[in-house]
């Protein structure tokens, strides 16, 4: 990590407001965040480049810092670092979750080693709340350096249009690899959302971006018990396609088995083979976790293991009940994958589920296909309850493939045009033995076979007999 | 602009369904492709037109082939 200049990291210099009617000014922006006329500052508004208040969201008593772009871009010196570091402890005291509002250019190089050591307090101030309280941050501009690591150790990041997150710059870059390349490519919301995995959700705009952060601190920090009489029961069934080989788009299947309009997609762009949500169930915050067979088929690989993995332990440190919906073939083969770490990071999927405290339950509707079965919240990993649709396969493999290899020879020996004929038989005879929902049943794996148009009512009493407010008591590092 | 889509991973292309000149918006479908034993169809991400089909039906398509090519609004 390096310090940056002392000036605003921003390409345009317009010409100087005066600080009371500058948008950058952090009064104006912690009011816009903040329930109207409820925000009572915790630190002094002066030249430290930082400002804390506490004050409430939708109703729910919450702490919040913001950068102060009016002075010196937000750079953070020893002063400012104090004040987010109070504004933990704060957090801390009152159980409270923690927003930060980020504009900086980073570490005060006029400080030197001095803003380093008061930004890395920060740090660790971050990673003692990791899991006890909720942290989500929302970057209004450039978040350079260690303005870049702030909001990377929280539980969520909400970029804004103009947000840019980098660790050095575009001058730094140049100077030392010659790369030339401007701040929106360097770390705006398209190598963010898409590539990076760093920032959770995208926003239009700025008042976009705070409102999607006060959605969230109200699902974070206002559970609400969940009703189970509220939960209407809808055909489910409808959002998918009817052929079982066809791919569809799993976002519709999510957002009705929450309660309408409750979603909040975190990791829309990312690793988009796998979707991960918060919203409401019976009014009750839930998260949930969908292979998404539109792209890649659904399958899991590295980057969709690694999300997911991460969204389970954030659910499961702040005690929010988990619904996995599974529709998958299998991990993605290939050499990319391997070199890729699918094991290792394919194993952070296994460990987070294995080790989860949250009620948590599984739906497979169409299918369950080999390791990436088990590491979606199998019943041998702790799920609550499992649950299938009727129809829905469990399985090392499909039962073609599966007989191509068992008889292998068998095949080989008839005719090349009879080949498909006699796979079909063998498939049948194999589905008989191994496959199919019913054995699933017999050995334990599934509890319940259930019709789509009834399942929201049976997620709802499984959650609900289980929801007693157990929870991991662990971090959550930012896998 | 010419927005890119590529493939995402290694498929046969089953169908080719939008043509060069084709106009397309958002989740409308270039191309259908199979692979892990499914139809996996290929959607526009932008509103434009189709400047370039780059694959035929029974390609073989790597991660990384261009589908198409659009030009954006």
């Amino acid at each position: 990590m390096t310090t940056t200049h002392d000036a605003p990291a921003t390409a345009q210099k317009p010409a100087k407001l005066p600080r009371a009617e500058d948008p950058r000014n952090p009064n104006m922006r912690l009011a816009a965040f903040f329930d109207e006329g409820t925000v009572e500052l915790i630190s002094a508004d002066d030249d430290s480049g930082m400002l804390a208040a506490v004050g409430t969201v939708d109703g729910v008593h919450t702490v919040a810092f913001c950068s102060d772009a009016t002075i010196m871009g937000g750079a953070m010196g020893h002063e400012g670092c104090k004040v987010v570091v109070a504004a933990y402890d704060r957090a801390m005291a009152d159980r409270a979750p923690i927003v930060g509002l980020w504009h900086s250019g980073g570490a005060r190089l006029a400080e030197g080693v001095l803003s380093l050591h008061a930004v890395g307090l920060i740090f660790q101030a971050m990673t003692r709340a990791s899991g006890k309280v909720p942290q989500i941050s929302v970057v209004l501009g450039p978040a350079a350096g260690g303005a870049a690591y702030g909001p990377a150790l929280t539980d969520v990041v909400i970029l804004g249009p103009e947000g840019r997150i980098f660790v050095t710059g575009p001058d730094v870059v140049r100077s030392v690899t010659g790369e030339d390349v401007d701040m929106l490519r360097l770390g705006g919301p398209e190598p963010h959302g898409r590539r990076s995995g760093v920032v959770h959700v995208l926003a239009e705009s700025e008042a976009h971006a705070l409102g999607e952060g006060r959605r969230l601190v109200a699902l974070l920090g206002d559970q609400r018990v969940l009703g189970v009489d509220s939960v209407d029961d809808v055909d489910l069934s409808e959002h998918l396609p009817e052929s079982k080989k066809r791919a569809y788009d799993v976002h519709l299947l999510v957002g009705h088995v929450l309660d309408e309009g409750s979603m909040v997609e975190l990791h829309n762009k990312w690793a988009p083979n796998i979707v991960t949500a918060l919203g409401r169930f019976g009014g009750r915050t839930v998260g949930v976790i969908a292979n998404n067979p539109l792209r890649l088929g659904g399958c899991l690989d590295s980057p969709s293991a690694e999300k997911a993995a991460r969204f389970v332990r954030t659910c499961d440190a702040y005690g929010i009940p988990l619904i996995v919906l599974v529709d998958v073939p299998g991990y993605l083969p290939g050499v990319g994958q391997e070199w890729d770490g699918v094991v290792r990071r394919g194993a952070k999927l296994l460990h987070a589920f294995g080790e989860a405290q949250v009620p948590r339950v599984t739906l497979v509707t169409r299918k369950a296909y080999g390791g990436a079965y088990i590491a979606m919240n199998s019943r041998s990993l702790g799920a609550t309850r499992v649950f299938a649709w009727p129809g829905a396969e469990i399985a090392v493999m499909g039962a073609i493939a599966a007989v191509r290899i068992l008889h292998r020879r068998k095949i080989a020996a008839v005719a090349e045009d009879l080949r498909p004929t006699v796979e079909l038989e063998l498939a049948a005879e194999h589905e008989k033995i191994t496959g199919g929902v019913d054995k699933a049943m017999q050995i334990g794996v599934v509890d319940e076979v259930v019709q789509p148009s009834l399942t929201r009512s049976a997620l709802a009493v499984a959650l609900a007999q289980v929801d007693t407010g157990s929870r991991g008591q662990h971090g959550n590092i930012p896998l | 602009m010419g927005h890119h889509v590529n493939a995402e991973l290694v498929a046969n292309v089953l169908k080719v369904v939008a043509q060069p000149g084709d106009r397309v918006e958002p989740e409308d479908t270039l191309v259908i492709l199979e692979s892990m034993k499914m139809e996996i169809p290929v959607q526009a991400e932008v509103a434009g037109t189709v400047a370039e089909v780059g694959v035929s039906e029974g390609d073989v398509v790597t991660e990384g082939d261009l589908i198409a090519d659009i030009d954006a609004d």
